[in-house]
């Protein structure tokens, strides 16, 4: 009876096995089936994303709040007392406060590149069982999106539309290990591919050979062949090492992302590229160092001087800062 | 196997889906990512018998494989999942009753959970597609571990009391 058990299951899990390598096989020869039933889900959830969006936007950063807790811990008593004055102001919508900045960042990226732009909130994240980097967005095909669009931030690059449904997209993100990107070295207009690491650190191959790279080099977007799915221009990362190993044909960097792609809550979507290349226009130009030169002002001293020679080190109200 | 819990567990897997892909999803935990979805399709494998089991991975594969951001061929969570639920009915045979033993329960869950990742990468490289690096892909399977065992206490005894209510009388003697 029990052999006949065992037997019966082993059978089913032969059949099952057999179902699963075909529909396997189904998907790798590209059959629809299998792609409208992704974009079916896709459009199912989007509403609910949208809705959860809303609810748990609160508590999807509470991991990374808690373990930043320690560091600020020092800081926060002196904050305090400020703090209870400006409570008030940021208790008003805090959340949406940062969403409009970067909004408003987004945007004024795109208008310096001469892009017109979709702007989008992020609604939804990849699950970890997916292995992929990706986020959904609450814009899609009625808005002008379509497959293989660029997607940015404020700071530069954030993706590229993946898939589309009416409502809703699904943006691969640039930390992807699938994610490739042709860049160009801002300072010396060499050409590489940029590498997604599955963290926001990246590599960076240059493709001359002559090519030098430097710590701090920033890279923009090659640009793709009709804008699909790069439009050029687009700030990408900056180069914090640079590897010298004599074994490679070419050389190597680790590049940083422009854009934290953890926190994002607003993204915009080129839907239409500038008519012209905007080179190095939105590169990020560095802030610069402010030097404060203290010149000690001559002290006179009174009568009760002993040498009555000026001090050699000012007090400190007379430091000009 | 009644066609009735076949369904009750796969309609019970598709909301645990729903919650998986619209909340879950969107906390950034520490280390790596949490799926609570496996989780739960790791629990209820434990507690089904070997015809069972095996049928409840393949549905809650093919539910897994619906994700929208998944790069995988479809089919391919299914074939793991069917793998998973004869692995896990053969070792509960030789194990024995988790009802007794939930520590043991909770361990076996976070160690399928794990171990489902792993051969979904292998069989993922298999068809040639690129998962990242290695250090990435130990982090996310052992970070993804490390949260089912600290959920599952929560989880495993709501799934319990779940799977309860799903049986016929006659089931349950």
């Amino acid at each position: 009876m029990a052999q006949g058990g065992n037997n019966r299951s082993r059978l089913l899990l032969v059949i099952l096995l057999v179902t699963s390598l075909f529909l396997i096989t189904l998907d790798l020869r590209g059959v629809s089936l299998t792609q409208s039933s992704r974009s079916a889900t896709q459009s199912f959830l989007a509403p609910i994303q949208r809705v959860a969006s809303s609810a748990f936007s609160p508590i999807s950063h509470f991991f990374s709040d808690v373990k930043n807790f320690g560091k600020t811990k020092a800081q926060l008593k002196d904050v305090q007392a400020a703090n209870s004055k400006l409570r008030a102001q940021i208790i008003l919508n805090k959340n949406a406060e940062g969403q409009l900045l970067q909004l408003k960042s987004a945007l004024n990226l795109a208008g310096r590149g001469g892009y017109k732009v979709v702007a989008a909130r992020v609604i939804g994240r990849g699950s970890v069982s997916t292995f992929t980097q990706t986020i959904t967005i609450d814009a899609g095909s009625s808005d002008g999106i379509t497959k293989d669009m660029t997607v940015i931030s404020g700071a530069g690059l954030v993706g590229v539309v993946k898939s589309v449904t009416s409502n809703s997209a699904i943006v691969l993100l640039m930390s992807d290990p699938s994610f490739r990107v042709g860049v160009r070295i801002a300072r010396t207009q060499s050409a590489g591919v940029l590498l997604g690491q599955g963290d926001s650190s990246y590599t960076m191959q240059l493709l001359d050979p002559a090519g030098t790279i430097k710590v701090g080099d920033v890279l923009v977007s090659l640009g793709s062949e009709n804008n699909r799915p790069f439009v050029p221009g687009i700030p990408v990362g900056r180069v914090t090492s640079v590897d010298h190993t004599s074994a490679s044909l070419t050389q190597q960097a680790t590049v940083i992302g422009l854009t934290n792609l953890s926190n994002l809550e607003i993204v915009s979507v080129i839907i239409k590229p500038a008519t012209a290349d905007p080179r190095d226009g939105l590169v990020p130009t560095p802030i610069p160092t402010v030097t404060v030169f203290v010149t000690p002002a001559p002290v006179v001293f009174p009568s009760g001087s002993p040498s009555g020679l000026p001090s050699p080190t000012p007090s400190p109200s007379q430091v000009k800062k | 196997m009644r066609p009735a819990r076949i369904a009750s567990s796969a309609a019970f897997l598709f909301f645990v889906f729903v919650v998986q892909e619209a909340a879950v999803a969107r906390i950034n935990f520490p280390i790596a990512g949490y799926s609570l979805y496996i989780a739960v399709l790791m629990g209820l494998l434990a507690m089904e018998d070997r015809s069972a089991a095996v049928m409840i991975g393949f549905i809650g594969g093919v539910i897994l494989d619906l994700s929208p951001s998944i790069d995988a061929p479809f089919g391919q969570w299914a074939f793991v999942m069917t793998v998973m639920g004869y692995i896990f009915a053969a070792n509960r045979e030789s194990i024995g009753d988790f009802s007794t033993r939930p520590a043991a329960l909770v361990l076996f869950v976070s160690l399928g959970a794990t171990v489902s990742l792993l051969i979904f990468l292998s069989l993922g490289a298999l068809l040639g597609e690129s998962d990242g690096n290695f250090q990435r892909i130990l982090t996310t399977s052992l970070g993804n571990g490390l949260w089912t065992l600290l959920f599952s206490p929560v989880i495993l005894p709501m799934l319990s009391k779940f799977r309860r209510i799903s049986l016929t009388s006659r089931e349950r003697k």
